[in-house]
C-alpha cells in the first residue's frame, strides 16, 4: 500500500530490506523504519495495552506514544516506529499471549470494566496477606511491557563519552536550527541535538549536529546527558538552548485508541516520509488550525477526506469512534455515523517543556493559548520556539465527550475519563495524588501525551482553572532510556600491590579487602602457614598498609594533636604505636608511627583506612594550619612482613647492617639496604613472632619478594594472619571495634595520656575515663571445639549480653579463641558465658591479654 | 641517605619493573585469567605506551622556590603541590629542590604513566577539560593527573596500585572505537 | 547533584570531584561539659541559606578550602583558603567527622 513516490520521500525504493514481523515475512525499503514497513505491508496491531490488552496502532509515529513498543532482536520495549529498519531483524509483539491479533488476556477489556477500576488492586488483593505472592505473581504477569532477557546483560556494549559544549541546542526544527547558527556566528562549540534520525543528515555551517541523540534531561552544571544509542555523550553546555517544540495531545473521547485514530503528524508523517497510506477513507478531528492542515495532505495523497470537523466551530455533545476487533469503523457524532477507516484527531498542541521544567523553570497555564508555557527560564537555559507557545494557536476547549465506550487520558497506563473522576470522588483532589493514585501520566511518554488530557480534565471536574492545579513535576529521564546505557562500561577501580602476579603465579586465593585484591591463603591449608610462622619463616605482602610521611617544623606537634598518646618524647629510629580518635572519643583507626629524623614521621594506617586518615590529617592540617607536610607514599612503597623465628638469620643473610637482637631492637625503625634494595625495616609483629616490617620502593617489589622466599620464606595470606593476630588478641580496628568503640571500652586504657595539652578526642576521653563502661572487648576460649561465627550472641544466665566479633581455631594455643564484648560487669577473667551457636549455647571463659606467649618474649627477642 | 626507601633509582639495576608490565603485555583480570580482545594487542602496541619509570617528584612548599630548570616539566596543582618531571635521577633532583627550600619526594614509584594517543579514548574516560592541560582530576573514577607532550599524547599518571586497573580500562575503551586493525590513531603512532 | 564548585586552583570541577567535610564548626573550650561537647560533636545547624563549609578537592589538586554555599541553590558565593589559625583552646575550625 505505497503510494507513488512523494517529493520529500526518505526511502529508497530500489534497496529493499526483509525482516519479520510478529512472525511474518516484512519487506520494506531502506528508508524505512520497522513500523513504516510493517504499516505498508498491511500490518495494523503493534502492541496490547498495558491493562486491558486492546489492540494499539500508530498513532504518533514521532517516538512518544507506548503504542508500537515491540521487542527487536530480544531487545524490548523498542518504538518500532522510529527504529530504522534493518535486515533480518526479528520484532515480536509484547504484553501479549498469543498473538497480536489474538490476545487471550484481552478478556480483561471485556470483562474488566466493571472489575478493574482504579485502585481496584491495592483494595482486593490486600486479603488475606498469605496469598499477596500468587495475586503479585498473577498481576505482574497480566499487565506490562516487554520482558527483559535476564541474560542479555553483556549482549550490547555500551559507552559513556565526556563532551563540552559552549551551546548546546536540543532540537532541530526550525526555530533550534536558527539558533544554533546565530550562536555559530560567535565563536565554535556549538552542538544540535535532535532525537529524529532525519536530522542526521542535517549540514549546518560551524555546528556539530548529532542525531538521532535525544537530551535526556538537564541538571545542575550544564549536564545534559544524550542518549545515542549504544553512546550516552555527557555533555557539559555553558549555554542551553531548548527548542524541543510542541507535541500534539491526543483528543479524549469515546474510543480513541481503536487502531486507525492518529496524531495528525503520524499520518503526515507514514504519507510524506514513508509514501504509506496511513487509510482508505480519512474523518478529521481538529482543535486549531494545524490540526486542520492534515486534511489537505490527505487529500492530496489520494485519500477520500469525507469531513472534517473544526471542533472550535461545532460543539458536538457526542462524540464517539465505534469499531470493530479493535479497529475504527466509524465515527458517531451526535445522531450521525461516518463510515471512515482513518480518524485523525488532536486537541491542539502543547509545549514539550519537560527539559525546562527539569532545568528549574516555573510553568503557567496560558489561559489564551489554553496551554501550559514555561516561565522563569534558570541561569544558563534559554528557549526558542514553540516550547515557549510561540506560534501555537487557539484551542478549541475540550468538552466530555459521551457516546459509548472506553475513553482514555493516558493510552500508556490504560486510564480512562472515568478512571479519574473515581478518584477525583475518593478525595484525590491534588493531581500530585491522582497521578500516583491512578498512575496516569507515570506510563512510557512520561506525560508527553496525557499530562494536559488529565489536567483539563481535572480542571473540568472540579470546576477550577487550569492554573490552580497546575502541573505534576517533571523528572528526568525525558524519554525511557536503556540501563545498560546509563551505566555504561563496568569500571571498578581496583588496587593491586606490586607483588599480586606473584601472588597469582603462587595459586593464592585472591579476595577483595577494601579497594585492594589480596591472598586469602595460599592453599587450601591456612594453619599450615600459620605454623610455618610459628615454627621458622613466613612471608605476607602488606603493601596495602597506608604509608604517609609527615614532615616539618611542626610535625611532632601535629601528631601530639592528632593522636592520644605521645610523640615528642621519641628518638628518631623508634616506633611508637598509635590509635586515632575522633572529637567523639571513638576508635578511628590505628597503625605505627616511626620517627625517621627530628623532624620526618613516617605514619602507617590499616588498609582499608588509608585514604580517610590521609584526609583526616590534612584536613586538621589545613584548619589549624600547621607548617607539616602529609604526603601519601602508601603505592610507591611495597611492605612485607618477614616473620617467624628464622626471619633475623634471613634478614641479616641479606644485608650489611646489623640486625642482631642488640643492634635492631623491637619498635627500632632503621634505614637500612636489603638485596640491593633501599629499605625503611621496622622492627613490630603484628603476628607475634620475631618479625620485620620490610618497606622499599615497590617498582622492586617482586624482585625482593622473590629474594626473600629464596631465603626460605614461606608466602602467607590473610587467613592464617588473622589467626596469628588472634592469638596475641591484637585487635583489628573496624573488625573487633565499631563506630561506638572507644579506648577504655576496647581494653586501651593506658593509651591515652590526659594530662597532654589538647589533641583531638581529649574531651571526649575525659568524660569516658570518668564513667562507667557498659561493655568491653574481651578475649574468650571455647571449651569444646566449636566455632562461633562472627557476630554470634553471647549469653549470660539465659540472657543477651554481647556479640562475638573474631574467633578462630588456633593450633598453638589448642583451642577455638575470639575476641567478643561482654557486658562490663561480665569481663572478668575467667568468667564463664556462653555462646550462641547453631541455636545452642556452648560455654567459653573469658580471658585477658595474648592467648599465645602472653610475655610476648618470641616477639621482643 | 634520608628517605632513599622512596627512590627506585637507588635500587640496584635489574631489580626493578614497571607495575604497566603485564597489563600492557597482554590483557589479563586481575586473577591472571587472560581476557584478549580483540585487536587488543595491536591496540597496545601502537596507541599506548608505558611512562611508570619515569622520574618524577613530588614538591611541596613554596612552588615559586623552584626553578624551571629542575626538570623538563613542572605541574603545578596548587601554589603549595606539584610535580616535577625528569629524565635525571629523580632522587637527585629531589635533593637539590630540598637545598633550594621546598619539601620533595621522590614519587617514580608511586605513580604509574600512560601515553594515549586517542582524543576520544581521553573523552570517555574523563570529563577534564582536554584544552586546559596539565591538570589533576578524575580519569576512569581515579585521581590522575594529565598531561600532554608536544607529539600531542595524552599522558595520564595515577597512582601506581590503579595501574593496572586503568591500563585495562583504556584497552578496553579503545576497543570500543571500533577501529579495524592498523587504522591510525589520531595523533603520533 | 552535578553542580560545578569552583576550587582555589583548578577553576569550577564537578562536585563529586570533591570531598564535603561538612559546615563549619568550632571547638569547644578547654573541658567542655558533657553537653557543650555533644552539641559540637553531634549537632549541626543546617541552615536553609549560605553557610561555611570544609571542601577538599579530593579527585583534583588535594588542597582543602572553605566555602561559602547556599543550600538551597547549590550556589557557591565564595571559596576561599583557611585563614591559619594555630591551636588553642576553643580555636581551631572544625568540620564533620569524615565517618
Amino acid at each position: 500500500m505505497r503510494l507513488e513516490p512523494q517529493q520529500r520521500e526518505r526511502i529508497d525504493r530500489s534497496r529493499p530490506v526483509s525482516f519479520t514481523f510478529a512472525g511474518w515475512k516484512v519487506t520494506g525499503f531502506e528508508g524505512d523504519t520497522l513500523g513504516s514497513a510493517a504499516f505498508a505491508a498491511g500490518k495494523r496491531v503493534f502492541s496490547r495495552s498495558f491493562k486491558y490488552h486492546r489492540p494499539r496502532g500508530l498513532l504518533c509515529c514521532s517516538g512518544h506514544c507506548p503504542n508500537c513498543l515491540m521487542t527487536v532482536d530480544g531487545v524490548p520495549n523498542v518504538r518500532v516506529c522510529t527504529e530504522p529498519i534493518r535486515e533480518g531483524a526479528v520484532v515480536r509483539g509484547q504484553n501479549v499471549r498469543w498473538s497480536l491479533d489474538l490476545d487471550f488476556m484481552s478478556v480483561t477489556d471485556k470483562i474488566g470494566g466493571p472489575f478493574t477500576p482504579v485502585g481496584f488492586y491495592y483494595r482486593t488483593f490486600i486479603r488475606p496477606r498469605r496469598l499477596w505472592p500468587l495475586y503479585e505473581k498473577f498481576l505482574r504477569g497480566a499487565a506490562g511491557l516487554g520482558k527483559l532477557d535476564e541474560h542479555a546483560g553483556h549482549s550490547r556494549r555500551y559507552d559513556v563519552e565526556h563532551r563540552r559544549a559552549r551551546v548546546l541546542v536540543v532540537g532541530g526544527g526550525q526555530a533550534g536550527r536558527a539558533a544554533a547558527l546565530a550562536a555559530a556566528t560567535t565563536g565554535p562549540g556549538v552542538v544540535l541535538v535532535d532525537e529524529d534520525a532525519r536530522h542526521g543528515s542535517l549540514r549546518l555551517e560551524g555546528v556539530e549536529v548529532l542525531a538521532p541523540a535525544r537530551a535526556l534531561g538537564i541538571w545542575e552544571g550544564g549536564l545534559v546527558p544524550v542518549d545515542a544509542g549504544t553512546l550516552l555523550y555527557r555533555f557539559r553546555a555553558e549555554r542551553i538552548i531548548v527548542a524541543t517544540g510542541a507535541t500534539e495531545q491526543p483528543l479524549v473521547f469515546p474510543g480513541n485508541d481503536l487502531v486507525g485514530v492518529m496524531l495528525p503528524d503520524g499520518a503526515r508523517r507514514l504519507v510524506r516520509d514513508y509514501s504509506v497510506k496511513p487509510g482508505n477513507r480519512a474523518v478529521v478531528l481538529a482543535s486549531d488550525d494545524a490540526g486542520l492542515e492534515i486534511a489537505d495532505d490527505l487529500r492530496e495523497a489520494g485519500i477520500a477526506v469525507p469531513r472534517v470537523l473544526d471542533l472550535r466551530e461545532v460543539r458536538p455533545r457526542e462524540l464517539a469512534a465505534q469499531g470493530r476487533k479493535g479497529r475504527v469503523r466509524r465515527l458517531v457524532v451526535d445522531d450521525e455515523s461516518i463510515d471512515c477507516d482513518l480518524l485523525v484527531a488532536s486537541a491542539g498542541s502543547q509545549p514539550a517543556y519537560s527539559l525546562l521544567a527539569q532545568a528549574g523553570a516555573r510553568v503557567e497555564f496560558d489561559p489564551e493559548l489554553g496551554v501550559f508555557v514555561p516561565t522563569d527560564l534558570p541561569r544558563g537555559v534559554e528557549a526558542v520556539g514553540s516550547v515557549t507557545g510561540e506560534g501555537l494557536g487557539e484551542v478549541a476547549p475540550e468538552p466530555d465527550y459521551r457516546g459509548g465506550g472506553k475513553c482514555f487520558v493516558c493510552v500508556c497506563e490504560d486510564v480512562t475519563t472515568k478512571d479519574l473522576k473515581r478518584a477525583i470522588a475518593e478525595g484525590f483532589d491534588s493531581i500530585e495524588l491522582a497521578k500516583r493514585y491512578t498512575t496516569t501520566t507515570m506510563g512510557p511518554c512520561q506525560g508527553k501525551l496525557c499530562h494536559l488530557p488529565s489536567i483539563r480534565l481535572y480542571a473540568q471536574e472540579n470546576r477550577m482553572y487550569e492554573s490552580a492545579i497546575g502541573t505534576t513535576t517533571a523528572r528526568p529521564p525525558w524519554a525511557p532510556v536503556e540501563l545498560g546505557l546509563l551505566a555504561g562500561r563496568e569500571l571498578t577501580p581496583t588496587r593491586l600491590t606490586s607483588i599480586h602476579w606473584r601472588h597469582v603465579e603462587a595459586g593464592a586465593t585472591i579476595q577483595w579487602a577494601g579497594p585492594w585484591k589480596r591472598p586469602y591463603a595460599y592453599g587450601d591449608k591456612p594453619d599450615d602457614e600459620v605454623r610455618a610462622v610459628h615454627e621458622s619463616l613466613g612471608i605476607i605482602d602488606v603493601s596495602t598498609l597506608g604509608k604517609l610521611v609527615v614532615e616539618g617544623p611542626d610535625a611532632v606537634a601535629l601528631l601530639e594533636r592528632l593522636y592520644p598518646n605521645r610523640f615528642g618524647d621519641m628518638k628518631p629510629g623508634r616506633i611508637r604505636y598509635g590509635v586515632l580518635t575522633s572529637d567523639g572519643g571513638r576508635i578511628m583507626d590505628d597503625g605505627t608511627i616511626a620517627r625517621l629524623a627530628g623532624d620526618i614521621f613516617y605514619v602507617t594506617t590499616t588498609s582499608t583506612g588509608a585514604d580517610a586518615v590521609t584526609a583526616w590529617f590534612e584536613w586538621w592540617n589545613a584548619a589549624w594550619g600547621y607548617e607539616a607536610e602529609i604526603v601519601s607514599v602508601t603505592g610507591a612503597i611495597a611492605a612485607v612482613n618477614l616473620a617467624g623465628p628464622r626471619s633475623r638469620d634471613a634478614l641479616q643473610r641479606l644485608t650489611e647492617a646489623d640486625v642482631s637482637a642488640e643492634g635492631f631492637k623491637y619498635l627500632d625503625a632503621q634505614e637500612i639496604e636489603v638485596a640491593g634494595i633501599p629499605t625503611l625495616a621496622l622492627r613490630i609483629g603484628f603476628v607475634g613472632e620475631l618479625g620485620y616490617e620490610l618497606h622499599f620502593p615497590s617498582a622492586a617489589g617482586e624482585f625482593l619478594w622473590d629474594r626473600l622466599v629464596a631465603e626460605g620464606a614461606r608466602p602467607f595470606g590473610l587467613e592464617p594472619q588473622r589467626v596469628l593476630r588472634l592469638e596475641k588478641g591484637h585487635v583489628i580496628d573496624g573488625q573487633d571495634t565499631d563506630s561506638e568503640s572507644n579506648l577504655y571500652s576496647s581494653g586501651m586504657s593506658w593509651l591515652p595520656k590526659l594530662d597532654k595539652d589538647d589533641f583531638v578526642g581529649k574531651y571526649a576521653l575525659e568524660h569516658f575515663a570518668r564513667r562507667e563502661e557498659t561493655e568491653r572487648l574481651v578475649g574468650f576460649t571455647m571449651e569444646d571445639d566449636y566455632l562461633p561465627a562472627e557476630g554470634a550472641q553471647v549469653v549470660i544466665e539465659g540472657r543477651p549480653a554481647g556479640r562475638v566479633t573474631s574467633a578462630r581455631r588456633s593450633e598453638a594455643v589448642g583451642a577455638v579463641i575470639g575476641l567478643a564484648w561482654v557486658a562490663a560487669d561480665r569481663a572478668e577473667s575467667g568468667t564463664r558465658v556462653e555462646i550462641r551457636i547453631d541455636r545452642l549455647l556452648r560455654g567459653a571463659r573469658v580471658m585477658h591479654g595474648a592467648f599465645f606467649d602472653a610475655a610476648g618474649e618470641r616477639m621482643r627477642g | 641517605m634520608r628517605l632513599s626507601f622512596l627512590s627506585p633509582s637507588r635500587c640496584e639495576q635489574g631489580t626493578i619493573a614497571s607495575p604497566l608490565r603485564r597489563a600492557l603485555d597482554t590483557v589479563s583480570d586481575t586473577e591472571g585469567r587472560k581476557e584478549q580482545a580483540s585487536g587488543a594487542e595491536l591496540v597496545i602496541q601502537h596507541l599506548v605506551r608505558d611512562l611508570s619509570l619515569r622520574g618524577i617528584v613530588e614538591i611541596r612548599g613554596d612552588l615559586d622556590l623552584v626553578p624551571p630548570s629542575a626538570g623538563e616539566g613542572l605541574v603545578r596543582l596548587s601554589p603549595r603541590r606539584g610535580y616535577a618531571f625528569t629524565d635525571d635521577d629523580p632522587a637527585d633532583v629531589a635533593e637539590r629542590l630540598r637545598a633550594r627550600g621546598v619539601l620533595a619526594y621522590d614519587a617514580t614509584g608511586a605513580l604509574a604513566g600512560i601515553a594515549i594517543a586517542s582524543e576520544q579514548v581521553m573523552r570517555r574516560l574523563t570529563d577534564l577539560d582536554l584544552e586546559r592541560l596539565p591538570t589533576a582530576g578524575p580519569f576512569a573514577h581515579v585521581t590522575a593527573i594529565v598531561r600532554r607532550d608536544e607529539a600531542g599524547w595524552f599522558e595520564v599518571y595515577v597512582q601506581q596500585e590503579l595501574g593496572h586497573y586503568v591500563a585495562e580500562a583504556i584497552v578496553d575503551a579503545l576497543a570500543g572505537l571500533d577501529m579495524p586493525p592498523g587504522l591510525t590513531p589520531e595523533a603520533g603512532a | 547533584m552535578s553542580f560545578l564548585l569552583s576550587c582555589p586552583y583548578c577553576g569550577p570541577r564537578p562536585v563529586d570531584e570533591y570531598a564535603y567535610f561538612g559546615e563549619v564548626t568550632k571547638r569547644p573550650a578547654v573541658s567542655p561539659t558533657l553537653r557543650e561537647l555533644t552539641d559540637y560533636v553531634y549537632f549541626r545547624d543546617n541552615v536553609a541559606g549560605v553557610q561555611r563549609e570544609w571542601w577538599q578537592h579530593r579527585t583534583g589538586c588535594g588542597e582543602w578550602f572553605l566555602a561559602e554555599r547556599d543550600t538551597r541553590t547549590n550556589e557557591v558565593l565564595e571559596a576561599t583558603l583557611p585563614e591559619p589559625q594555630r591551636p588553642g583552646p576553643g580555636s581551631g575550625l572544625a568540620g564533620s567527622d569524615p565517618r
